[in-house]
Formats: C-alpha cells, structure tokens, sequence
C-alpha cells in the first residue's frame, strides 16, 4: 500500500487536467473538479483506460483493469474530481482495492 | 409509397479537392488527380501511380473533426466524416429540430483503409479504425441520430447500393433524412499487388494523368483513387417543409446481381443493360429523356466494351445521341465512394448543364463507338442523368437522377 503525500497527489491532478485539455481541446483553466467528463467535455470511457496505463506505468503499479472495473460498477466516475480521487486509490491500494468495499 | 426523394446537400473529399466547388471547377477543366504514389514506397509495385487526396486535407479535416475521435479513424474514415458534415451544412439541416429517429445514415464501406500504410503512421486503436462499421457510426455520432444506421459491402458499387437503399427506405416511409454516401482507400502496397496480380490495374505509370483512359484502345487498367463522397437524401415534402435548396431529384433506381463471375462482367454486358433498364423502369423514365450517362467507365478492357454493348442494347440508335463520359479518367477508381462521388459528379452536371469530360481520350477504340465526350467538357441542357456502378462479384447499380424544377 502506497503513501499517498501531498507531491503526488498534485502530481497526479496535474496529470489528469493536462491529460483532458490535451485530449478534449479544452482550456485547461476551464477544468475543475467538477467538471463533467461527457458532458462537459465531450469526453469518452476509453480516457479513463488510458489514464489508468499513463499512472500504471508510472507509479508501476500491480492492479489489474478488472479489478477497476469492478470498482467502477460500484463507484461510476462522472466529473474530474471523481476520476482524481479513484486514480488516488488505485494508487494506494492496487490490487487490494476491492477490500475497500469489504 | 411516398412521392419524390431529393437531394439537399452534398459533401466530396477527393484527388480533385476537398470542397464541391474546387472539385467541380478542376472536373469541368478536365484535370487530372493521378500522380506518383507518395503515401509509400511504392517502386517495388508494377503500378505505382493513384489518384490520392492532397496531403493538405489533413490539415483542413482538424477544423471538422475533433482531434481525440480523429485518433480513433483511418485516415478514410476522416474522410467520409468530413464529407458528411459538408453535405449536412450545405443541407442546411439541424438536426436538433428533426425527428432524430426519422434520419438514418447509410454508408458503402469496402474497407476501413486500416492497411500497412495506416498503422505505420499511427498504430492505435486498431478495433475501432477496422470495424466496418465505423464511418456510418462516427456520422451518427457526430449529430447523435437515432434512426438505421449501417454500412453497405458491394464492392465497387457500394455507395450507390447505399444511395439506393436510402431513397427506398425514404419511399417507404421509414425515414425522413438519409446521410448516404461512401468513402475508400486502397492506395496500400496489399491492395495494389493484389490487383495487379488479376491484371486489373494499369501499369502506364508515365505519365501518370495519362494512365487512365477509359473506351480508347490503349485503356490498360483501371488506376486506383480515394476518397469520399456523401449526399443528403429528404423526401421532398420534408425538404419544401424547410425551405431546403434542392440541388436534384433521385428519380429511381436498380440493383441487380449477375450471379456470373467473381471478377468479370457478364458476357457482352447483359447484366448491365438489364440494370440500366431496370433502373429506367424503375424511374419511370422514357429512353428518349436521357440526355447523359456518367459510365462506370473504369478503363480495363471488359468493362468498357461491356458497358458500351450494355448502353446500345438499352438505347438502340438513341445511344449515339447521349453523351457518355467516365469521371475516373480524372479521379481514377474510388472503389466504394465511387457510386456516390459519381452520382455528385453527375448531379452538378445536371444542375450546371455542363457534362464532364473522359480526358485521355486520344486513340478510339474502333469497337467502343459512342459519344465519351472527350477530353473538354460539354454546355448540355440535360433533364435526366443516370450513373452506373459494377462492382466485383457482380453487383450492380444504376441510379437515375432528374434535374428539379425550379433549380
């Protein structure tokens, strides 16, 4: 289980709203955490995906998508700050992240 | 059965421009769009010339389509999507003010164009960019419809089966609005050894605006093009309804199979003159009315003395007097946008009155006897214009359009 710290969860929000400005041509000062990923910014499912690769890789971390998956039936992300806060988990608890519905 | 079905826009990507009018004005100028192969190296292949769409619609297809769907299309689907938002603008639709479930899109789709060519420049989301199904889709997307939406395989002819099966579907009263049209590219070191390795393709590589030359004696071979062409189809009620510019009537139509051969066309065109008459029956259209004939005209040695017997079969001594001309001679082959870019060609030559030109046109083929309109274009007042499709397999199509009134 990996500490979350302050530096990386800017790093993080950092990635998210450079990730969506960059794929949705959208400003990225627009963005805020409540912001809608479908609604607002005509965004897609498969962002999501990508975004979990970007931070599998560069957290290394050890979750598999059907885990996420599972997780996500449970707790559907809607806006950016949704998105920020699963991604934060998924870096905190990896594999383990259905134990949190336990 | 509900009355007319109508054109109200009309969208074209091709070798010859990207917008209707650039298209238009370099077709009545009898331009060429066949150069060297630039999109690979294509000097290890005996035909090394198409007829590809300026680099430069890259550039302008990012004003249309958004950058995260464009990293989900082959470069083709880009194309029929930016053709289909041009013909839905020149339309004049919004569709927020239609009965979404009333408008149905309906696309020829050979293939998406995900070849070697395409994944070396950008390997990505591979399912998305081959599923057949995905020029109609983006479309929909794009305007979130709700109505029929699919795609359309009959080889070459498939844009005009498209067309077809959209006016049908109008005429019966399934629908409202139709986006119907087609897009392709084969322009791929696979697709061009394959066809080459049935002798299909011409290998007169220099010059390559000379390569194609359908109905003269030196035609060796059709030249590969691309593109994308779209069309909005309304019934006419719908399009007076909104104060819509009609640009012409699609009077009728006739698909037929020959159940012959895979690749050759039945013997001295039978299958094609019963698809012209067919399709004149179907129109309710008297010989006599036919003022000119956009040919499939691919220049290889059948087609062109098929489809020549198939038009004087039809028409008696009146074929002498209807001009025939073949667009490919310009654009080369658009495979399956080709029943739908020939059917605009043929639509703009109804609507301006001038018919466009077969260009190469300099060693008649002594059998090959009729009016190809060589090489400059013609001023013709014409009323009715039909444009044929055959594809490999057998699939034909003859469409039939009539200038509208007032237009």
């Amino acid at each position: 289980m990996a500490k979350i710290t302050e530096s990386t969860r800017n790093e993080v929000r950092e990635i998210v709203f450079a990730f969506f400005a960059e794929e949705c041509e959208a400003d990225k000062s627009q963005i805020t955490d409540n912001t809608n990923i479908i609604k607002d910014l005509d965004g897609d499912s498969l962002m999501f995906l990508e975004l979990i690769e970007i931070f599998k890789k560069k957290y290394n971390l050890d979750i598999e998508l059907k885990t996420i998956g599972k997780y996500a039936v449970k707790h559907p992300v809607d806006t950016i700050g949704q998105l920020i806060e699963m991604q934060m988990l998924i870096i905190e608890h990896e594999n383990r992240l259905l134990e949190l519905d336990k | 059965m509900a009355g007319k079905v109508v054109i109200s826009g009309m969208g074209i990507v091709s070798s010859l421009g990207y917008d209707l009018e650039t298209f238009w004005k370099n077709l009545v100028e009898g331009k060429s769009g066949v150069k060297k192969i630039s999109l690979f190296n294509a000097s290890s292949c005996a035909t090394q010339i198409a007829a590809e769409v300026p680099h430069e619609f890259e550039e302008y297809s990012r004003c249309l389509v958004k950058k995260r769907a464009a990293g989900q299309m082959t470069r083709v689907t880009r194309m029929c999507l930016v053709a289909a938002k041009q013909a839905v603008t020149l339309s004049g639709l919004d569709f927020e003010k239609e009965d979404k479930t009333r408008c149905a899109v309906i696309m020829g789709v050979v293939n998406t164009g995900n070849s070697s060519v395409e994944k070396d420049t950008s390997p990505q989301n591979t399912v998305f960019k081959s599923m057949t199904n995905s020029m109609p889709a983006w479309i929909s997307l794009e305007y979130q419809l709700l109505g029929p939406n699919f795609a359309i395989n009959t080889a070459c002819a498939s844009s005009a089966y498209a067309i077809a099966i959209g006016m049908q579907m109008i005429k019966n009263n399934m629908v409202d609005v139709v986006i119907a049209g087609g897009a392709d590219s084969i322009i791929n070191p696979e697709e061009i050894n394959g066809f080459n390795a049935l002798y299909a393709l011409s290998v007169a590589n220099d010059p390559p605006e000379a390569a194609s030359r359908p109905f003269t004696s030196k035609r060796d071979g059709f030249v590969i093009g691309e593109g994308a062409g779209v069309v909005i189809l309304e019934s006419e009620e719908h399009a007076l309804m909104r104060n819509a510019i009609i640009h012409s009537e699609l009077a009728g139509y006739a698909l037929t199979s020959e159940g012959y051969n895979i690749m050759a066309p039945m013997k001295d065109g039978a299958g094609m003159a019963a698809t012209i008459e067919k399709a004149l029956q179907n129109a309710g259209v008297d010989k006599s009315e036919v003022g000119y004939l956009n040919a499939h005209g691919t220049s290889t040695e059948l087609n062109d003395r098929y489809e020549t017997m198939a038009i004087k079969k039809v028409f008696g001594e009146q074929a002498y007097h209807i001009p025939v001309s073949s667009s490919k001679s310009m654009i080369g082959h658009t495979i399956g946008a080709a029943g739908a870019i020939e059917g605009i060609i043929t639509i703009l030559s109804l609507k301006n009155n001038i018919l466009t030109p077969t260009i190469n046109y300099s060693d008649p083929d002594p059998d090959l006897d009729l009016d190809y309109v060589p090489n400059v274009s013609r001023q013709k007042e014409i009323h009715v214009a039909l444009s044929n499709s055959f594809g490999f397999g057998g699939h034909n199509a003859t469409l039939v359009f009539r200038k509208y009134p007032g237009n």
